[in-house]
C-alpha cells in the first residue's frame, strides 16, 4: 500500500507531469479563447465590413490566439522555442522551394484581398467560367457556376488573367444585334426599335437606348441596338426584347433576312435549266 | 351581377368577403380577382398591354370568374383567418423620375410649382390586428430608369409615364394616380434648367379627397445659394389643392423626416 502511495507522491511531485497538465490546460483555454474571440469578431464585424473580410479577420484571430497558446504550451513542456523557431525557418525555406506553386497562390491571394476586384457573393467570369463566388481562400477562389458545378480557380491564375465582375454595377447594357433587308427604310426601323424599348418596362428610360449602324453585311443591314437594364433583369430583358422586336418587325412588314445564296454559272454558260415537276399541265422546262 | 359595390366612393378600403366569394377590381389596365375560401386567400391579376392612359374608369364587383383564370396567381393558407381584406393605395418603393414636356429654366430667385402624377400599387392586407400584408400589385408597371451623373453612380428609379405640369388643369385627374405638388425654389445666382425631377415617392403619404382623387403632401425642393446642394422638405399635411383630405396611406420610409439635404444632381438633372 505504502509503495503505491509513494509512487503517487513521486508522480505528483514530478515536474514533467505538471508541465504536461499545464500545457493541456493552456491548449484548452486557448481553444476556448480563440473560439470566443472569433464569435465576438463575427458579431461585430458582420455589420461593419463585407462577408469576406469578416471571415478573414475571424480566421486570422482564431489561429493567432490558438498559435500563441500552443507556443506557451510547448514552452511549458520544456521545448526550447528559439531552437524550434530556427528549425521552423530552415523548414520553411525548404518548404518554400518545394511548394513554389502554393506559395505563389498564397501571395496572389493576399494581393486579391488587398485589391478587392470582387467579394463573396459576386458573379465573376474567368476565361469561359462564369459563376458566383462562394469563398476567397488563401490558395484559391471557389465558384458555383450557374449549372451548379463547383469550380476551384487558383489565385495565381486570377491575378494573371482577365477577370470580369458581372455584379459590380447596378445596371447593365444589353446589345441587341439585328439585321434588316437592304430595301428597308432605316429611319422606320429605328423608330420601331425605339418604340419597342419604350414599351418594355424592363428597359431603362435613362440611359437612353443607343442605335448604332454596324455596316453593310453580306445579306443585311447590320444594326446594334443597345438598351440598359437593371442588373437582375438583364436576362429577362434580353429574352423579351428580341421577341418583341421580331413581333414588331413582322407587324410593320420589316424583313429580317437570312443569308441568300445566288448561283451564277458565268457569262459564257447557259442559265441553269429548271424543270417544274409539280406542274403537270405545262411540263415546260 | 350583384350591385353591392355600386355605391362605393372609391376602390380602396375594407372589404368583407363571404365564403367562396370572388371580388374583382378593374382599375385602368389592371384586373384583380380575390377569392376567399375557408382558410385560404387566392389572388390573381392581369394587366392589359394595350391601354390608353387617358380614360381610366374603375369598378369593384362580385364575379364568378376564378382568380386562376388570370395570368399571375398566388395563394395564402392560414390555420385561422378573417374575412376582411384591406385594400390600400401605395406609392412606389423607389423614387419617381418625371420630366416636363419641354425642359424649362428657372432664373435666380424664382420659384415654381409643378404637379407630378404618380402610378399606384394596391396593397392587399388581411384585416387582422395588426393587419397581415399579403402582397402589392401595381396598377400599371412603370418603366425602370436610372438617375445619376453616370452609369456607375446613381440610383434605380421608376420613370413617370406622364409629364409633370405647371398648370394643374392640364393634368387629368384619375383615380389610379396620386398627384404631388412640387415647389421648386432657385436661390442660387445662376439659372436652373429643369429637365428631369426626382420625386422621393417612398417618403410620401397619400390623402384621398371626397371626389376620389388621391394627393400626396407637397414637396419643396430648394436649390441652395452655393448651387451644389438641394434641400428637400416634405410637408406633413395634405396639400392645399386637396379638398377635405383624409389620410389613406402612410409613407414607406418614415426614418427621413424633416429637411433633407441632398447633392444637387441627386434631385435635378
Amino acid at each position: 500500500m505504502s509503495e503505491y502511495w509513494n509512487d503517487i507522491v513521486n508522480l505528483l511531485s514530478n515536474e514533467r507531469l505538471w508541465g504536461l497538465v499545464r500545457a493541456v490546460f493552456m491548449i484548452v483555454v486557448g481553444l476556448a479563447t480563440a473560439k470566443l474571440a472569433s464569435t465576438a469578431i463575427k458579431k461585430i464585424a458582420d455589420k461593419k465590413i463585407d462577408t469576406h473580410r469578416a471571415m478573414l479577420l475571424r480566421r486570422g484571430s482564431y489561429y493567432l490566439i490558438l498559435g500563441l497558446f500552443l507556443i506557451s504550451a510547448l514552452h511549458q513542456l520544456g521545448f526550447n522555442l528559439s531552437v524550434l523557431l530556427g528549425a521552423a525557418g530552415i523548414f520553411s525555406v525548404a518548404l518554400g522551394f518545394a511548394s513554389q506553386t502554393s506559395a505563389s497562390n498564397l501571395i496572389s491571394g493576399l494581393f486579391l484581398v488587398a485589391e478587392r476586384p470582387f467579394t463573396v457573393g459576386d458573379v465573376i467570369r474567368v476565361g469561359t467560367t462564369t459563376g458566383e463566388v462562394l469563398s476567397i481562400d488563401p490558395l484559391s477562389v471557389k465558384l458555383r457556376t450557374f449549372d451548379n458545378l463547383f469550380v476551384r480557380i487558383p489565385n495565381e491564375s486570377l491575378i494573371k488573367s482577365e477577370v470580369t465582375t458581372l455584379s459590380r454595377f447596378p445596371i447593365r447594357r444589353v446589345d441587341v444585334l439585328v439585321g434588316v433587308a437592304y430595301k428597308e427604310d432605316l429611319k422606320k426601323v429605328r423608330a420601331i426599335l425605339d418604340e419597342v424599348a419604350d414599351k418594355n418596362p424592363l428597359s431603362l428610360e435613362e440611359p437612353k437606348p443607343r442605335y448604332m449602324f454596324q455596316g453593310f453585311g453580306d445579306s443585311s443591314l447590320n444594326i446594334q441596338y443597345s438598351v440598359w437594364a437593371k442588373r437582375e433583369n438583364f436576362l429577362d430583358l434580353k429574352n423579351s426584347i428580341y421577341e418583341e422586336i421580331k413581333i414588331a418587325f413582322d407587324e410593320q412588314g420589316v424583313e429580317i433576312p437570312f443569308p441568300h445564296l445566288t448561283l451564277y454559272t458565268g457569262s459564257v454558260t447557259e442559265p441553269f435549266p429548271i424543270k417544274n415537276i409539280g406542274d403537270k399541265q405545262s411540263g415546260q422546262t | 351581377m350583384t350591385t353591392e359595390f355600386d355605391s362605393l366612393p372609391h376602390w380602396w378600403g375594407s372589404f368583407t368577403f363571404s365564403l367562396e366569394q370572388n371580388i374583382q377590381w378593374r382599375i385602368g389596365p389592371l384586373t384583380l380577382i380575390v377569392r376567399y375560401r375557408d382558410g385560404e386567400w387566392h389572388i390573381g391579376h392581369h394587366r392589359t398591354e394595350t391601354f390608353e392612359d387617358l380614360d381610366v374608369t374603375w369598378e369593384v364587383q362580385s364575379t364568378d370568374q376564378l382568380p386562376d383564370t388570370l395570368d399571375n396567381n398566388s395563394r395564402y393558407i392560414f390555420s385561422q383567418t378573417v374575412k376582411q381584406m384591406i385594400v390600400t393605395p401605395r406609392l412606389a418603393d423607389r423614387p419617381i423620375i418625371s420630366r416636363p414636356r419641354i425642359p424649362f429654366n428657372l432664373t435666380a430667385g424664382e420659384e415654381v410649382t409643378l404637379y407630378v402624377s404618380s402610378l399606384l400599387w394596391l396593397e392587399l392586407a388581411l384585416g387582422t390586428s395588426p393587419s397581415t400584408k399579403l402582397e402589392e400589385v401595381a396598377i400599371q408597371r412603370p418603366s425602370d430608369t436610372w438617375f445619376g451623373p453616370s452609369t456607375l453612380e446613381g440610383e434605380l428609379c421608376y420613370a413617370s409615364a406622364t409629364h409633370c405640369r405647371i398648370n394643374l388643369a392640364e393634368l387629368p385627374q384619375r383615380a389610379h394616380r396620386a398627384i404631388t405638388p412640387v415647389r421648386i425654389r432657385n436661390q442660387a445666382d445662376t439659372t436652373l434648367t429643369i429637365e428631369r425631377l426626382n420625386l422621393p415617392a417612398p417618403l410620401l403619404s397619400i390623402y384621398a379627397c371626397a371626389d376620389g382623387q388621391l394627393w400626396t403632401p407637397r414637396v419643396t425642393l430648394t436649390r441652395g445659394k452655393d448651387g451644389d446642394m438641394a434641400e428637400l422638405l416634405v410637408d406633413n399635411k395634405a396639400p392645399e389643392e386637396a379638398k377635405s383630405p383624409e389620410l389613406v396611406s402612410r409613407p414607406r420610409t418614415t426614418a427621413n423626416v424633416g429637411v433633407l439635404i441632398r447633392a444637387f444632381n441627386a434631385v435635378f438633372s
